[in-house]
């Protein structure tokens, strides 16, 4: 792995690891997500392999005869793989009490994955479609771009603020987990536009995956209100 | 649990094991033609198009990694922007073997005693140089390319040109 790339996953751990003691001061977020930093991680490091994996067979290397390609992660991480794989390990994680969990964890994740686009400025990484708004970042040539990541991050970071004052409010299970899909996915969506990439880029599936968080949002919600079956013992 | 873990590492090897891997095929490209930095310099001058000139070698990990982005820059902006390959201490079969299995169908040169990276500078495989369409050598990359370091730089050659 290139060094300034891993500086920037430690940004992100850090900005992960850092949100996750903020929020469980009072110990509410391990109590809702027991070891959310090894779940979260876990669930990342699957993420990068499982990306990193798909990336190389999409592109007709076989992981098997060339393994040490696997840990050339500047050659390419499937984003598609990468956060289905992401999901379902931390679906899996937990399993027994996925919508409280993810409530919990939401946004943490949300602060992580911003420390992670915001990394670009350690690695001189963040260059978009050029602009001549003031705060266009100096490419190569000379230049002037979008500080594209920057925009990402800082739409992250407002997501993941607003979940974690409603997380500390309360809300309904499910929600808060099905918002963090709806602001990883959409800022990705908003920004797409400006990201520099080839081919026609990966806005359909940040479209689908906004409205996949759209959808689980509202059936949390209608989960929610629905009352609770009264037990035989109550009845009686 | 292990069950699970099992079933999960049995799936990735059949996926793995599925991929094409053209390795060991006989190659259908011919002989690289040896040519020197002024000569490719030449040809840059020469074409009226801005140039991606990718040092590589068939050895080379990170080489493999970027050779797919190369191949879809080149089918994307190939009508705007000249892409060349520069093949250093190598040899000729591996090096059929490695264009043949990366599909990069775009002209690729012979370079066994590294003059390239030794008359424009750079450290180590793979070098990216992005030229001018005087030839003029505009940015140098060092290692591996990734989408957007790629695409920033094919856009700035194309802003300039």
């Amino acid at each position: 792995m290139e060094f300034t790339l891993l500086g920037n996953a430690l940004i992100g751990a850090a900005a992960l690891w850092g949100s996750i003691r903020y929020l469980d001061r009072d110990g509410r977020l391990t109590a809702a997500a027991p070891r959310p930093w090894d779940v979260a991680l876990g669930a990342s490091m699957l993420g990068l392999v499982v990306g990193r994996l798909w990336a190389m067979i999409g592109a007709g290397t076989n992981p098997l005869t060339h393994l040490f390609d696997v840990l050339l992660i500047r050659g390419g991480v499937d984003t598609v793989g990468a956060s289905l794989a992401f999901g379902a390990a931390l679906a899996w994680g937990y399993r027994d009490r996925l919508a409280v969990a993810t409530d919990a964890i939401a946004a943490p994740a949300l602060f992580g994955l911003a420390g992670w686009h915001g990394g670009c400025l350690v690695r001189g990484a963040c260059a978009g479609t050029p602009t001549t708004l003031p705060w266009g970042v100096e490419g190569t040539g000379g230049v002037f771009r979008h500080p594209i990541e920057v925009y990402a991050a800082l739409l992250l970071v407002g997501g993941g603020l607003l979940i974690a004052r409603a997380w500390r409010t309360g809300s309904l299970p499910g929600r808060l987990g099905s918002l963090a899909v709806v602001v990883a996915a959409g800022s990705r969506a908003l920004t797409e536009p400006l990201r520099l990439h080839l081919g026609s880029g990966l806005l359909g599936f940040y479209l689908v995956g906004t409205l996949a968080g759209i959808v689980m949002f509202a059936i949390a919600g209608r989960k929610g209100h629905r009352p609770r079956p009264q037990q035989p013992a109550e009845q009686a | 649990m292990k069950l699970h873990l099992a079933a999960l590492a049995a799936l990735s090897i059949i996926i793995a094991a599925c991929a094409p891997d053209a390795s060991g095929t006989a190659s259908a490209v011919g002989d690289l033609p040896r040519a020197t930095p002024d000569e490719i310099i030449a040809l840059v001058a020469a074409d009226p198009r801005p140039a991606v000139v990718n040092v590589w070698a068939s050895w080379c990990g990170p080489c493999r990694s970027e050779a797919p982005l190369l191949r879809q820059a080149h089918a994307e902006y190939g009508d705007r922007v000249l892409f060349i390959g520069v093949d250093i201490q190598d040899t000729q079969e591996s090096a059929q073997a490695f264009i043949e299995e990366f599909g990069l169908d775009f002209d690729h040169y012979f370079d066994p005693h590294r003059e390239v990276p030794a008359a424009w500078g750079g450290l180590g495989v793979p070098l990216t140089y992005f030229l001018a369409t005087d030839g003029e050598i505009l940015t140098l990359h060092n290692g591996i390319l990734d989408e957007r370091t790629l695409v920033e730089g094919i856009d700035s050659l194309l802003a300039g040109s």
